[in-house]
């Protein structure tokens, strides 16, 4: 409440009641309208959205590839074969299981079967984050054993060509270099999910002390 | 004559006066017996007329009263008779005063008087026979018995009366004739002596007059002729000296001392004219006034002039400066003369000033009731502004509300992206899970990849659109928030506009009050510019006179001036006659 020296308030801006009442039916006409898009606007994204297919279509061809699953673990992305992975769910449910080691968080029931979930940070030395309902967990499986990973965000699948993938990076050390299939040049770090199957010292056998 | 010249003067006089006193006399007597003469024989004259006249009164009267006894006689009526009766009574009476005359007029001569006793005997008869025997007889009608006796007795009774008055009638008249006659005679001789002493007594005078004009004032006129020429100034008068022991002779002596007096006095003046101041006069006598006073005069002369030639070099010196404080005035007073014109133009400016001081007070009037009226509208307008505030806070309360309900129905779409969100997150994992699907059939599954991607897509958008969605409604709540405090803020605002409305009404009002005190200020100003306009003028015209006065003053001081330089010159003069006297 500043009065200037000629003693009256100046108006400070006038309201442009016509150009509100404009926006409102614009922003009205918006919300109708966004149910059934304009045929023109709609030709255009089926379009765009040829073309990107059409494109990706070429980039098959071209030598042999890999299909992986990306996702996000503590802000890094990392990604498993999908010849690994049996599904992926949210975590929902998460029972812990007491006595099991750091890497254990408990056990989920998805459609009747039980299935641990495994905290692979723990591995690589990854700061904890909270859990939550936006956490999905990879199930991986082989013959012998299925277990589920947690991650912080599924990305996608998509297919990986083989030449495209470094094999290991110097500074990485014991365990991670032991479950690293390779790095791309996009730093999506693809783990090798028969390995991570196979180890030993994610079974637990803990006998109860007398 | 040498004694007659040696006599005083007052005694010559009163010699020729007792001379000429004694002639007088003499003629006074001689007249006096001779008038006292003549004096007598008219009293004589007098009585011997007077004797005539009263015995022929006697005898006229005597003469009337037979006539009307006569009458009476004939008379036809009584009342006729008692008139003629009466008459001869008044008659009588007359007769008796005029003898009672007669007796004193003749009481020194006897004779005469015998005669007269005689007369009013025979009258008193007649009386008495007329008044006893005629009346009653004629009353009587006895006009024949009466007639007798008035023919007879009484006839003679009245020619001796007659006979008798005639005689003393005439002698008196002869008497008064003589008497005439011896009185003329003295009367000449009188005159003959009058005539003679008068030539005597004129010869005495013209004698004693020549005597006296050549003893005395021929002297006289010589010395009052010389004393008119001193008078007249002249000095030169030859000396004259009487030789005669009377006053003539020492009045000549001294005036001829006198005139030698004057004389050498009038050198000594005449050295003294010509600045001689060391003559000497000395005084002949203790009274000699002129002598003493001339004596002072010269000696004051001496100290006056010393004085006057300490004086008049003072008077010099003081007239240089008069002269040169003179110059100074002059100056001074035309420069007063120059401050008084510039005074004069700076009234007038006042003046103006004034004017226009008035001019604008008018105007300022004029304002202050047209700030009055809009003070009013002013008020008015604030009253509206708080009716209006009033409304404006109504709706800023439903603004207020329209928002909050418009913040709840935000977070009810929230709730709607979260499920949005949640079922985006499915179709998502879905997706995937198609894709693995898909990969894990190998060949046969590429074409459900393919869908798989779609999927995966469509889920992505979705929850891209959900971020949106929620960034939007998080804008969308901060702006609710933002409008909420600015209601609120505004609705203090408007409280607090509200209550300053009243205070610039509450102003406005006040100031209203003010500009009509003001107003009215402004009114008395113009009324007491506009007098001290007239005041202004008044001074103007007081100016205007200092003014022309001023003016007067520096002619007055150039004539002063002017006669301060002729006083010095004046001084400068005296200087130098005064300087020519040898004290």
């Amino acid at each position: 409440m500043t009065a200037n020296p000629s003693g009256y308030r100046e108006p400070r801006q006038t309201i442009d009641w016509e150009q509100i009442h404009r926006r409102l039916t614009a922003v009205r006409n918006a919300i109708d309208g966004a149910a059934a898009p304009p045929p023109a606007i709609l030709k255009k994204i089926l379009k765009e959205r040829a073309i990107a297919l059409a494109r990706e279509a070429k980039m098959e061809t071209a030598g042999s590839a890999i299909d992986v699953l990306e996702f996000d673990l503590a802000y890094e992305r990392y990604g498993f074969e999908l010849t690994y992975i049996r599904e992926v769910c949210p975590l929902v449910e998460l029972t812990p299981l007491p006595g099991m080691p750091d890497f254990v968080l408990g056990i989920v029931n998805v459609r009747g079967r039980i299935v641990s979930v495994i905290d692979i940070r723990n591995f690589f030395d990854l700061p904890d984050k909270g859990l939550s309902d936006l956490n999905k967990i990879v199930i991986l499986t082989s013959d012998t054993r299925e277990f589920g990973v947690l991650t912080d965000r599924i990305i996608c699948t998509r297919s990986l060509l083989t030449a495209t993938l470094q094999e290991s990076l110097p500074t990485l050390t014991d365990v991670r270099s032991q479950y690293l299939k390779g790095v791309t040049g996009e730093r999506l770090i693809v783990l090798d999910g028969g390995k991570i199957l196979r180890d030993e010292k994610l079974v637990v056998n803990v006998q109860p002390e007398r | 004559m040498k004694w007659i010249r040696d006599l005083s003067i007052r005694n010559k006089l009163l010699t020729g006066f007792m001379l000429v006193l004694l002639l007088l006399l003499g003629v006074i007597a001689l007249a006096y017996t001779r008038i006292s003469h003549i004096n007598d024989f008219q009293r004589q004259l007098s009585r011997d007329f007077t004797q005539a006249l009263d015995l022929t009164t006697v005898i006229r009267y005597e003469d009337s009263i037979r006539a009307r006894q006569l009458e009476m006689l004939i008379a036809d009526t009584s009342v006729e008779q008692k008139r003629r009766q009466q008459e001869i009574r008044e008659s009588e009476q007359i007769i008796d005063k005029e003898l009672e005359n007669l007796r004193l007029l003749y009481q020194n001569e006897p004779h005469s008087l015998e005669k007269l006793q005689e007369l009013e005997l025979t009258h008193n008869q007649f009386k008495q026979v007329r008044e006893t025997q005629v009346f009653p007889l004629i009353y009587a009608g006895k006009q024949d018995e009466a007639k007798p006796l008035i023919r007879g007795p009484q006839l003679e009774r009245f020619e001796k009366i007659r006979d008798l008055a005639i005689p003393l009638q005439q002698e008196a008249l002869r008497d008064a004739d003589l008497t005439a006659q011896q009185s003329e005679r003295i009367a000449e001789q009188a005159v003959q002596i009058f005539l003679t002493a008068s030539l005597a007594a004129l010869l005495a005078c013209i004698m004693l007059t020549a005597v006296l004009n050549r003893i005395i004032a021929n002297p006289l006129k010589t010395i009052a002729d010389s004393a008119t020429q001193i008078a007249s100034g002249n000095l030169s008068t030859p000396s004259y000296v009487v030789e005669q022991a009377d006053e003539v002779g020492r009045l000549s002596q001294a005036f001829n001392r006198m005139t030698i007096y004057l004389k050498e006095t009038a050198d000594a003046a005449e050295r003294i004219a010509a600045g001689d101041l060391r003559v000497g006069v000395n005084p002949l006598s203790e009274g000699d006034l002129f002598g003493h006073a001339f004596a002072r005069m010269i000696d004051n002369l001496k100290s006056t002039t010393a004085e006057l030639m300490e004086g008049v070099n003072v008077l010099a010196a003081a007239a240089s400066e008069i002269l040169a404080s003179t110059a100074q005035v002059a100056s001074g007073v035309a420069e007063t003369a120059t401050a008084i014109s510039q005074t004069t133009a700076t009234v007038e400016e006042v003046k103006q000033a004034g004017l226009l001081s008035s001019q604008k007070a008018r105007h300022v009037a004029d304002s202050a009731q047209k700030a009055n009226a809009v003070a009013q509208g002013g008020i008015q307008a604030v009253t509206a502004a708080i009716d209006g505030m009033g409304r404006v806070q109504d709706q800023v309360a439903s603004v207020a509300q329209s928002i909050v309900t418009l913040s709840e129905q935000s977070q009810a779409i929230g709730e709607i992206i979260a499920t949005v969100n949640d079922l985006a997150e499915q179709s998502n994992l879905l997706a995937v899970n198609a894709s693995i699907e898909a990969a894990k059939a190998g060949e046969q599954g590429k074409g459900f990849t393919v869908v798989a991607q779609e999927i995966r897509s469509l889920a992505e958008q979705s929850k891209q659109a959900t971020v949106q969605v929620r960034q939007i409604l998080n804008d969308i709540q901060k702006a609710n928030s933002a409008a909420v405090i600015a209601t609120e803020q505004g609705t203090k605002t408007v409280t607090v506009g509200m209550r300053q409305s009243q205070e610039a009404g509450e102003s406005i009002r006040l100031l209203g009050e003010t500009v009509n005190v003001a107003s009215q200020a402004a009114v008395q100003i113009a009324a007491s510019s506009q007098q001290q306009l007239v005041g202004m003028d008044q001074m103007a015209l007081a100016m205007e006179n200092i003014k022309t006065a001023s003016t007067q003053n520096v002619s007055s001081t150039r004539q002063t001036e002017t006669a301060a330089r002729n006083l010095h010159e004046l001084g400068q003069k005296i200087k130098l006659l005064v300087e020519r006297y040898q004290v």
